[in-house]
């Protein structure tokens, strides 16, 4: 079973934990209904888009563990709190951590929680779930990060605690000479074993080598669209909850999302929304062409 | 207006969030402390975070100065002798032109506009929790009706947005 983790931004702190679902532009988690103005960058978009993946596959639909925060840390302190002393009892195989304030010590409670559960979880990190694994050297306690660009300069310089820190230099190659960067980050001890790196070109390694590369359809209109980074997040997770190898789902979920890009046919003012009414098309197609 | 006296190091305060650094800077230097900012130690780090430094002799000066001001310091590191690296947002800049529209990328954030109207289209990047709530406030209005992204935000992606932010609106401005 897979669990998402996450903030909503709204002042309503309280924890909700229940089934994803989503009708249209409806979204619900447990009995608690998200308005559809939130439907944006962030938890919500990783959630609609692991939501449409677990549809195209047939299995059932992802759990998740939300509370409300709009950045002083109150809902993200009930998320780590559950995360460390209840979800274990859910068991799920993989929890991916997102949208979240990085908490030093609730974050590194449930990272070391994390290896008292029944069976350890497949862990994956991305947007401040990822910078906190930096900052406080547990990045080897997961299994996946999905950086984009800025994110991987940032696991590529020793020293920086925050892409907003990352050397200019760094920052100025950031598109061009990814694979050095990759291999910085390995070398600095600031990665998992694996990574979905996003950009222009996708890359999709496993303990520093690089697998496989995709550049495929090519589309600069969305860079620009929020959230299209967290859709890939919770279609690779959906994907490695289903039994993919997590190389493999790395594959799909760069074709997939790339895809479903593709098919809104967009601009740079596009929402991130219009691209998840086509996650469950696109990941059918690449899935079959495999 | 305070005075530094011999070196004894310097000692670093630490704040639990962002903005509490960004506000404590400026209150401190507009009363006359050594300040210099940048990221906490390592072993206090959390990614999201600014210290502030003064010379040690400062110490007590400076944090009932933060107090009178309302700033809670969450911890102090007293004679810390190693440096804080500083922000580079300055230099993490790039702008890309897809005709009708402008990205504007600092670091990890970026804020893209429709060139003819202003209006913000899209908010990308970031990771904490006060960046999609910021997404939903500024998508849909001009650029010089839209509040600025640091009276809402707490963090330092939101710090950050309000860089593209301001990049933005300056340009924008200057071609219409």
């Amino acid at each position: 079973m897979l669990l998402l983790s996450g903030t909503l931004p709204t002042s309503d702190v309280s924890l909700t934990v229940g089934r994803v679902k989503l009708d249209g532009r409806r979204m619900s988690i447990g009995d608690r209904e998200v308005p559809p103005e939130m439907l944006s960058i962030g938890a919500t978009a990783m959630m609609a888009a692991a939501v449409k993946t677990t549809e195209a596959l047939g299995g059932e639909p992802p759990m998740s563990v939300v509370a409300g925060d709009l950045g002083e840390g109150a809902g993200s302190k009930l998320v780590f709190q559950y995360l460390t002393e209840e979800a274990g009892g859910l068991g799920p195989s993989i929890v991916t951590l997102h949208y979240i304030l990085p908490l030093r010590n609730e974050f590194l409670g449930f990272v070391e929680m994390a290896d008292y559960w029944a069976k350890r979880p497949f862990l994956v990190a991305d947007a401040g779930a990822l910078l906190i694994a930096k900052a406080t050297r547990v990045c080897d306690k997961f299994d996946l990060f999905t950086p984009d660009a800025g994110e991987i300069s940032f696991l590529a310089d020793p020293d920086a605690g925050h892409p907003a820190y990352v050397k200019a230099a760094l920052f100025e190659v950031d598109t061009t000479e990814v694979p050095r960067l990759i291999a910085q980050a390995y070398a600095a001890k600031n990665t998992p074993r694996y990574l979905l790196v996003k950009g222009p070109t996708d890359f999709i390694v496993e303990d520093g080598k690089i697998i496989h590369t995709v550049s495929e359809p090519n589309i600069p209109a969305m860079e620009p669209i929020g959230g299209t980074g967290d859709t890939l997040t919770g279609i690779v997770s959906a994907l490695i909850s289903a039994g993919f190898d997590p190389v493999k789902a790395g594959l799909i979920a760069s074709k997939a999302n790339r895809l479903a890009g593709a098919l809104s046919n967009p601009t740079p003012a596009t929402r991130v929304f219009e691209i998840v009414d086509h996650i469950g098309e696109a990941v059918r197609k690449t899935v079959d062409e495999q | 207006m305070p005075s530094s006296s011999k070196d004894d190091g310097r000692s670093v305060f630490l704040f639990e969030h962002f903005r509490d650094g960004m506000r404590a800077e400026d209150i401190l230097i507009t009363a006359g402390f050594h300040t210099r900012s940048g990221a906490p130690p390592p072993d206090v780090r959390t990614g999201c975070d600014l210290s502030i430094s003064v010379p040690t002799s400062e110490t007590v000066d400076a944090e009932k100065k933060l107090l009178e001001h309302g700033i809670k310091v969450w911890d102090v590191i007293f004679k810390f002798s190693g440096n804080l690296p500083e922000l580079q947002i300055s230099k993490l800049l790039k702008k890309v032109d897809y005709g009708g529209y402008v990205m504007v990328r600092v670091g990890n954030m970026k804020l893209t506009y429709q060139k003819k109207s202003g209006v913000i289209v899209n908010v990308s990047g970031g990771g904490c929790p006060d960046i999609p709530l910021l997404a939903v406030m500024m998508i849909g209005k001009t650029l010089d009706e839209v509040a600025p992204p640091a009276q809402t935000g707490f963090t330092l992606c939101a710090y950050t947005l309000q860089k593209a932010y301001e990049v933005a609106l300056k340009q924008w401005k200057e071609v219409a």
